[in-house]
């Protein structure tokens, strides 16, 4: 009996490790990054000290990360934080950032939540969806902090008046990068190693989740607006990230046709199976050239550091943060394209991107142009969004003017129609 | 001296005094959080500053104590609801599971009847459906091995990876709020339990708990046939027990205590479900329960250290930058000493030399 007890201790304690493990990784590269980063905040804050003085106060600002500074999709932020916190100094506004990891949902976030707030922290950045439903348990406790739940859309419609959402317009990011993806194939087409009809892309989402219907949709249409006779195929994983199965279903759309690979999934790895297979392709929230130089051709990614800037400028001020950041993209800089990569993608893509850009910022060019694109052979006429979070898309008629209003009326992502020449491959997820 | 002795001899210690019992422990503490200190050290942070900051974080202040307790409640519950079945020698390594179905029972009256029951209906059928379902996921395996005999060991832990499963697919699929979010919308007002002291009323319901486990384990006529049947199976039917009825009742008991868990943790702490929502409590509480030694009253205790413990590794994170791998492996340190200790209050060290050598503290 005592041999069983033993055997069940053991057992019990390698759960619990297993348990808690899970998540984090390693404990001596997450404290080194952690070293750099407290010596570059040291510089910082040194430098900040001999630019403006005009107020000694240090603002406490909280961030809870779903994951930790390995994943590509928390880089993106850390990235953006260190940025505004430059920007913010440079006028005398000095911070310093909190974070928690590696907590995606429930219980633990809102534990998050409590902890940053109890600290001190004016405002809570929570940077993943999940996250919203934990924070919302804790964030009437805290009338004086700001809850910015990233990429969520219930603040307006919440109780709560510390509540905010954002979700900067990454649809004119994903079309400008799908310009780039049109360019390479006309010139596939025009060398002679591709037809016209093969001109086929595949597309890793993560989600039947409108965020991925608009970012795909707008991919195709930027891909289309350069070479009218491409097609998509997308598949659904069922996961936000999975390295894994981002490279099996890569390597799924190769072997169906795909001769360039897009993604919204948070790793690298359809960008390094495109490679493995002699095909292109274009990435997501992080420049992939430097995994996958000769397939990387471009990315697309959301930039933070104004959002950052503006919540904490407006509340260092005594201003009202507004519940919504809408209508923030590629003019103000809350988009971004990182560097083409010259050495594959296709002569005067740069000028083609830099030309559709400028037409986006003047408001010229909808990426959503329903003359652009039909559904189920028709031309849209009118699509109904959810304003009032109910889950029921009957609040808002989205398209007037002859254009799908996207991230106008609510900051998140809208986009739900199957369009044509997009080929779902599953919808299960 | 003989050549042939061994340098240690190890023998068994009968009846070993409270007091030296207790001081195994305390050394045990110690030498746990003497081992923290080179972790901590290594990692870059004072240790003195790190155990102020943990402590400072979790005790120092109101809403440090209300997370303590709000992590220590789910653990205490669970750990109660397994201590009758690691009485009878049933392993249930299946709380994890029965806590995910209770909290899944939970959500399917909060979302179905939310705007439709008054507030103490709702709580009340959420808190039965989940103590059926989580009697259910436990009793199955019970009644397997009750009638063929099979390992309730692997069973338990089996349907611990199907109730999660089941969940992410409710999450994904019929309850999803926005169609591909992977997310549950909140629960109403109505279903969320109330706040006593600024923390969800699952506290008042486990400390009522105790007390149940306390009389049903050591003066009830049950209590008195699971002792029995847990020392030997053969006495417990020599003496005209039912071996099978208890078997499964007491499985049943205890997984529907770690249904109202998951009730608890769903409607007070989430008022949400998610896949996760058991979030280890299952397993953690096994070694709350031992670490007990299946005592109701300690568990409050040790309970409360574990509620400490991760409030202040978020303390740590947030205020030094402790990375909260770190927090784990000292929490992990702390329960390997815990329950290592247990050797030298069972065992005698026995050196050379020395005829009746003790060896104190734990190394």
């Amino acid at each position: 009996m005592k041999k069983l007890l033993a055997v069940l201790l053991a057992s019990s304690m390698v759960f619990t490790l297993c348990a808690c493990g899970s998540g984090s990784s390693g404990a001596a590269e997450t404290t080194k990054a952690a070293e750099q980063s407290a010596a570059q905040s040291a510089e910082t804050q040194a430098e900040a000290e001999t630019t403006a003085a005009a107020d000694d106060t240090v603002y406490k600002v909280g961030m809870v990360c779903i994951g930790n500074d390995n994943m590509a999709y928390d880089r993106n932020f850390y990235m953006a934080a260190d940025a505004a916190k430059e920007e913010l100094a440079a006028d005398g506004i000095n911070i310093e950032w909190v974070y928690t990891y590696d907590h995606p949902e429930g219980d633990p976030v809102a534990s998050d939540c409590e902890e940053l707030a109890d600290s001190g922290c004016i405002a809570v950045f929570l940077n993943s969806y999940g996250m919203e439903p934990a924070m919302l348990t804790v964030a009437g406790d805290y009338p004086d902090v700001v809850f910015a739940a990233l990429t969520n859309e219930t603040s307006k419609s919440d109780a709560l008046e510390n509540t905010v959402n954002a979700f900067p317009s990454i649809y004119e990011g994903r079309y400008l990068a799908g310009i780039a993806a049109g360019m390479k194939l006309n010139e596939m087409i025009e060398k002679g190693e591709i037809k016209e009809d093969e001109a086929v892309m595949g597309y890793v989402g993560a989600y039947t989740y409108s965020e991925v219907v608009s970012g795909y949709t707008a991919f195709y249409l930027g891909a289309k607006s350069v070479c009218p006779s491409v097609t998509m195929l997308v598949e659904f994983i069922g996961s936000w990230g999975n390295p894994a199965i981002e490279a099996a279903t890569a390597q799924d759309l190769i072997d169906r046709g795909a001769v360039l690979i897009s993604q919204h999934s948070d790793a690298t790895t359809p960008a390094t199976t495109a490679q493995d297979n002699g095909v292109y392709s274009v990435g997501y929230n992080i420049s992939m050239t430097d995994v996958a130089p000769e397939s990387a051709i471009i990315s697309s990614r959301i930039d933070w550091t104004n959002y950052f800037v503006y919540v904490i400028r407006t509340i260092v001020e005594g201003g009202k943060v507004d519940q919504d950041f809408c209508q923030h993209g590629i003019a103000d800089g809350s988009v971004k394209l990182t560097e083409l990569n010259e050495a594959i993608a296709a002569p005067g893509t740069a000028e083609a991107i830099a030309a559709a850009e400028e037409k986006l910022k003047s408001g010229e060019l909808k990426v959503f142009d329903t003359s652009t694109f039909t559904v189920g052979g028709q031309t849209l006429e009118s699509s109904m969004i959810d304003m009032d979070a109910d889950f029921q898309p009957d609040s808002q008629d989205a398209v007037s003017d002859g254009f799908y209003h996207e991230s106008f009326y609510k900051s998140a992502p809208s986009f739900s129609e199957r369009i044509d020449g997009i080929t779902l491959v599953n919808e299960e997820y | 001296m003989n050549e042939k002795t061994p340098l240690i001899r190890i023998s068994k210690r009968e009846n070993a005094g409270k007091g030296y019992i207790w001081f195994v422990r305390a050394m045990a503490f110690l030498f746990a959080l003497l081992l923290s200190c080179l972790v901590f050290a290594a990692a870059g942070a004072d240790p003195v500053e790190a155990y102020g900051t943990m402590i400072s974080g979790s005790l120092g202040k109101k809403s440090g104590i209300r997370q303590v307790v709000k992590t220590a409640a789910p653990l205490l519950g669970t750990a109660l609801a397994l201590a009758p079945c690691f009485k009878m020698k049933f392993w249930n390594i299946g709380a994890e599971g029965q806590i995910t179905v209770g909290a899944m029972a939970a959500a399917f009256f909060a979302i179905n009847f939310g705007t439709k029951l008054p507030s103490p209906v709702l709580l009340t059928a959420m808190g039965i459906g989940s103590m059926v379902l989580g009697a259910l996921w436990a009793g199955i395996p019970a009644a397997f091995k009750a009638k063929w005999h099979t390992n309730e060991t692997l069973f338990t832990l089996m349907l611990n990876y199907i109730a999660i499963g089941i969940v992410g697919w409710l999450q994904g699929g019929p309850w999803e709020g926005k169609q591909g979010s992977q997310v549950i919308p909140n629960f109403v007002e109505a279903a969320v339990l109330p706040k006593v002291l600024g923390v969800h009323c699952g506290w008042i319901i486990v400390l009522i708990l105790v007390v149940f486990i306390f009389v049903y384990m050591n003066y009830t006529k049950q209590g008195y046939e699971i002792s029995v049947l847990g020392e030997s199976e053969n006495t417990a039917r020599y003496a005209g027990m039912n071996v099978s009825v208890i078997t499964v009742r007491t499985a049943c008991i205890s997984g529907a205590i770690c249904g109202l868990v998951g009730f608890m943790v769903a409607s007070g702490a989430n008022q949400t479900l998610y896949a996760d929502v058991a979030d280890g409590v299952g397993f953690t509480a096994i070694t709350v329960a031992w670490l007990a030694q299946l005592n109701p009253f300690a568990m409050i205790i040790i309970s409360l250290l574990f509620g400490v413990l991760s409030k202040g590794a978020s303390s740590l994170q947030t205020g030094m930058g402790v990375p909260s791998s770190v927090s784990e492996i000292i929490k992990g340190l702390l329960l390997l000493c815990l329950l290592g200790c247990e050797f030298f209050i069972n065992y005698r060290l026995t050196f050379r030399g020395h005829s009746v050598g003790e060896k104190k503290g734990c190394e």
